[in-house]
């Protein structure tokens, strides 16, 4: 390229660049995704279905006021003809809709929390993560959900749990629970396992696209029992994208993670923070409501698993999930307080 | 409104092994991007410090709680402590290119932060909150574009960037690139690290040897294909040090990076319009310090050669590349557009 042609493509680069840091701190979703040009080409289908009353109506104005026009011998009905200024009025911003169109921020959306879907991972014959000392992931996740049942029940809450007992829950009949049952919010508990036996932290998952082999592998091997078929997961995966549930969701996850890191690390101080993540897993893909996983803990680590064998420190995980749950809510309703 | 003489512009190539800031006032660093807090009162008296980064944190992280905020590339969501790690690693790079140290009386830096190609906006978003109060303006834009705008290569051009926390592939069609014209792999240098650790303790399991150990030893031994040398290291196997040949685990833990790499190369390619694949094919450029990796071009091109050929160069110097593109943005993006663009 010749000085000129580069200096001119850099301009433009420079340009797009501006726009695209522009579109962030506005919270616009990607150009290709965003519904401004899908809205543009409806709009321009269905332009004639409002523009010929409106020429109709403007006739019919012209003609009220005195100017001799042709279009009397096809008046538009009285409804309109009657009402030409708002006609005038409101069809302006229509035509300026396409341009003017935002992205649904979920602060729109302040919702209450009254209902919570309790997710306890595994069960029956998926017995999920388990430790050297024979302690499984399926029965610490119910003893969890139970004592975390219990708190958010005398906390105001209604609970929903997907297992009350010991029997294998496909995700999509618990999915089908939550969907149908009308809740706020899904929490699906898990406990880690992980190669380096020396690591234990804990970290809050929801819904999002990873490039991240190793959560994929995990995604993978979670949503084994989903019980979908490949066309299904084809259509949950569409909704990847609904942003205003998945910010909802990544609120929820760092109330929970900062709980759960902050609850747990006083008494086990080698505790590790591995933050907030995405991940395509399909509790949260198929839920309709913001949704979580929490891995609480890892029972790959022996001191953890030891830890986690003891009642006082699952009731402690269950305190620290619901203090997350409960500043989710709380957060929620303040909105709702200030403007009443 | 700032006067020209107050505005300080930079580049930074915020990465998750090294972070390399580059300034209008010609300074230029790199650090590591490990952060530490002295873990007690003894190590904050033996330290006299309250923060130590880059390679002081890394030598002295027994007395530390360390932090590398930053994890393939994006600032680690959720961890409270890992967003103050990247706040002191920023403000450490703008104190040495000399904001806030007298240096310069900067009253308005405007920063250009490369990430990596594949960030969500979430991620942008987030870095963009972890940055307010350190800088006037930001713009964050994908490091490969931000590398390929420094080097003027701005059409039918390939840039692959293997840096520690992920490799980024970005081709250049003379627009800004958009979700199609990228990708990113979370194979890369660190991954190469632990590959490279586990292969070491499995063919020597008396030997104590650390991943910080393994990081300096692939820098400078690495490479795929014909072993150029022996790669002789020594490390301690039961409290002797000892000379360890590590040829063979080098070259098995470089070589994990060809086929996503190659793959990920051809893939992009067939994307390109096909009149226009030839020429991308002869300006493929290798950045980052994988790039650095011996006979990594060589066999890409290999791979070229079922598509046609083509020609893969990498950069001699490639610690400033990112920054340095980054830099150019800064200072080619006009007064109105930084106005936009406050932090």
């Amino acid at each position: 390229m010749r000085g000129g042609q580069i200096d001119r493509v850099k301009r433009q680069l420079l340009r797009e660049a501006v726009a695209d840091n522009l579109d962030t701190i506005r919270g616009l979703p990607p150009r290709g995704l965003r519904p401004r040009w899908r809205f543009g080409r409806v709009f321009l289908r269905r332009a004639p279905l409002f523009l010929i009353p409106l020429i109709l109506a403007s006739f019919a104005f012209l003609s009220n006021t005195g100017v001799p026009s042709r279009a009397k011998a096809v008046a538009p009905p009285r409804s309109i003809a009657t009402q030409p200024a708002v006609v005038r009025a409101s069809a302006a911003p229509a035509m300026l809709m396409p341009d003017t169109l935002e992205p649904v921020s979920a602060s729109a959306f302040p919702l209450s929390v009254h209902r919570v879907v309790l997710d306890a991972g595994h069960g029956g014959t998926d017995p999920g993560a388990s430790s050297i000392s024979n302690i499984s992931e399926k029965e610490i996740t119910l003893d969890i959900e139970r004592r975390l049942g219990a708190l958010l029940r005398n906390g105001g809450f209604e609970v929903i749990v997907t297992r009350s007992d010991d029997r294998l829950i496909p995700l999509r009949e618990r999915a089908r629970l939550a969907n149908g049952s009308n809740s706020d919010i899904f929490v699906s508990i898990h406990v880690n396992s992980l190669p380096q036996a020396q690591n234990h932290g804990v970290e809050t998952y929801y819904l999002g696209p990873t490039n991240d082999p190793k959560l994929t592998q995990l995604a993978a091997a979670e949503n084994l029992s989903s019980g979908y078929a490949l066309a299904d997961l084809r259509k949950l995966l569409d909704r990847v994208y609904a942003d205003v549930r998945r910010d909802e969701s990544h609120r929820l996850a760092a109330e929970v993670q900062q709980q759960l890191f902050s609850g747990l690390r006083g008494v086990d101080p080698g505790l590790e923070n591995w933050g907030v993540k995405r991940a395509p897993f399909i509790v949260l893909v198929a839920t309709e409501m913001p949704a979580i996983l929490a891995e609480v803990g890892c029972l790959s680590n022996s001191r953890e698993a030891e830890m986690l064998r003891s009642g006082t420190y699952r009731q402690q995980i269950a305190q620290a999930l619901f203090h997350g749950i409960h500043a989710y809510a709380s957060a929620n309703d303040m909105p709702q307080k200030k403007g009443t | 409104m700032s006067t020209e003489s107050e505005i300080l512009h930079v580049g930074i190539d915020l990465g998750t092994s090294r972070s390399a800031i580059s300034a209008s006032n010609g300074e230029r660093f790199v650090v590591d991007s490990f952060v530490g807090w002295p873990a007690d009162m003894v190590a904050r008296k033996v330290l006299k410090r309250d923060v130590l980064i880059g390679h002081e944190a890394v030598a002295n992280r027994t007395m530390l709680d360390l932090h590398r905020p930053l994890e393939r590339g994006l600032l680690k969501e959720g961890s409270e402590k890992d967003v103050e790690a990247v706040r002191e690693l920023l403000k450490h790079l703008l104190r040495l290119v000399g904001v806030a140290n007298g240096k310069v009386d900067s009253a308005n830096v405007r920063a250009v932060v490369g990430v990596p190609a594949a960030s969500l906006r979430t991620n942008k978003q987030y870095l963009r909150n972890s940055m307010k109060g350190i800088v006037d303006s930001l713009m964050i834009v994908s490091e490969p574009f931000a590398v390929a705008y420094g080097l003027n290569a701005l059409l039918h051009t390939m840039i692959i960037d293997i840096g520690a926390g992920t490799t980024d592939f970005c081709v250049m069609k003379g627009r800004y690139p958009g979700e199609e014209d990228q990708r990113t792999l979370t194979i890369a240098g660190d991954s190469l690290d632990t590959q490279l650790l586990k292969l070491i303790e499995d063919r020597y399991p008396q030997a104590n040897i650390t991943v910080y150990m393994v990081r300096e030893w692939k820098e400078l031994h690495s490479f795929v294909g014909e072993a150029p040398k022996k790669v002789l290291v020594t490390a301690p196997v039961k409290g002797v040090p000892t000379e360890l040949d590590i040829t063979n685990e080098m070259k098995a833990a470089c070589e994990t990076l060809l086929p996503p790499a190659i793959e990920t190369m051809l893939d992009l390619l067939s994307r390109v319009e096909p009149e226009f694949q030839e020429r991308v094919r002869a300006n493929i450029i290798l950045s980052g310090g994988g790039g650095l990796i011996r006979n990594l071009a060589q066999t890409l091109e290999d791979a070229l050669k079922q598509v046609g050929g083509g020609k893969v160069t990498h950069m001699q110097d490639p610690v400033f590349v990112g920054s340095d593109g980054g830099l150019a943005l800064a200072l080619d993006a006009p007064d109105e557009d930084w106005e936009k663009l406050t932090a």
